[in-house]
């Protein structure tokens, strides 16, 4: 019997448990994996993404011009693994938590993230070339590494002294979601 | 069908579920929507039903096997016209990890008409309560259409 009343009184004070969605707003995690973004000044048209990928999600295609890449994602075939998240050296690949992917059958080969990769132009003759990550990180847009430095030593120096210089600026990028 | 029937049918549509070799994910989800209170898909008026005769609104989770193929189009062929289908996961949509395997006949939209799609391996709950909001529009508009 007392048991009995304890939990009554508990769910009256806690009210129902019942969400609102559809009709109010729902809980979503910070790092809940949804659709998967791309930022097209980051990415280096490697194409790690598309071969871990586990759900085939990820096509790239070569522009007939030559003047960059076409990055198409498509929505309806991931499985939310984040591994291309996991695995993009530059970080151009975040899974976002948003989940509103349901969509009418007449969308359903238009549910797609498209982006276009530019190439960067040569300097000295004018030919795009695939771009480097060097270039992205002149950029400062991979972690705030001094690369004028890092150009001019060896890989093991390197690696020690941007990763100092990724603890010092503090902007180490991490795909370690557990702490974000 | 009859006009004073017309006003109150489009309020309750009932579900049912296929599963067409799913790797129960998906079902777990869609048994989450249903069942738990957190969710309780029954506030859209939906009510899981457990005959083909009866439903309304279809929702197929599952890559469609070869093996389960012949029964999942007998089941479908069952469930009286107007009906609304939601593929539910990747895998009935495009086939998903399971896409050119040796045992897969799918995606579903070459054997069963699709109206909406729920992509998610496995979808969280409240996409899919999404797409059966979506899918009740659709019955709506069905049953208006009726004559
Ligand atoms: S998104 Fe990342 S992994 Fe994919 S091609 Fe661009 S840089 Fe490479
Ligand atoms: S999350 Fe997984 S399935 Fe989706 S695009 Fe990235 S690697 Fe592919
Ligand atoms: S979409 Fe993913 S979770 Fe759903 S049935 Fe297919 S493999 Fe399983």
């Amino acid at each position: 019997m007392l048991p009995f009343l304890k939990i009554l009184v508990r769910n009256i004070i806690k009210g129902p448990a019942t969400e609102a969605f559809p009709f109010g707003d729902t809980f979503t995690p910070k790092r809940l994996r949804g659709r998967a973004e791309l930022n097209p000044e980051r990415c280096l048209a490697c194409g790690i993404c598309s071969h871990v990928c586990a759900g085939g999600a990820i096509a790239m295609t070569e522009s007939a011009d030559g003047r960059g890449m076409e990055f198409r994602l498509w929505h309806n075939t991931c499985t939310f693994c984040g591994l291309c998240e996991h695995y993009c050296p530059a970080n151009a690949i975040t899974m976002t938590n948003d989940w509103h992917l349901s969509h009418e059958q007449s969308e359903k080969y238009t549910c797609c993230e498209v982006q276009f990769v530019e190439y960067p132009v040569c300097k000295r003759c004018g030919k795009r070339m695939l771009p480097h990550l060097h270039q992205r990180l002149a950029k400062g847009l991979v972690g705030a590494v001094n690369t004028a430095e890092i150009m001019q030593i060896c890989p093991d120096c390197r690696r020690l002294t941007s990763a100092m210089q990724q603890i010092k600026s503090k902007t180490c990028f991490s795909t370690d979601r557990s702490n974000s | 069908m009859h006009k004073y029937l017309k006003q109150f049918v489009h309020k309750s549509p009932w579900l049912y579920r296929i599963n067409a070799g799913s790797c129960n994910g998906c079902d777990v989800e869609l048994a989450t929507t249903a069942l738990i209170p957190r969710y309780d898909v029954e506030r859209l008026g939906c009510k899981y039903c457990g005959s083909p005769r009866h439903a309304d609104i279809v929702l197929i989770s599952g890559p469609l096997t070869t093996r389960v193929k012949e029964r999942v189009l007998r089941v479908y062929e069952e469930i009286p016209h107007p009906k609304v289908t939601v593929a539910v996961g990747i895998c009935p949509i495009s086939g998903g990890v399971f896409r050119d395997s040796y045992s897969i006949e799918g995606p579903m939209d070459r054997y069963i008409p699709i109206d909406v799609n729920v992509p998610g391996c496995p979808p969280r709950p409240q996409a899919i309560m999404e797409g059966i909001l979506k899918a009740c529009e659709i019955w709506k508009k069905q049953i208006m259409e009726v004559a």
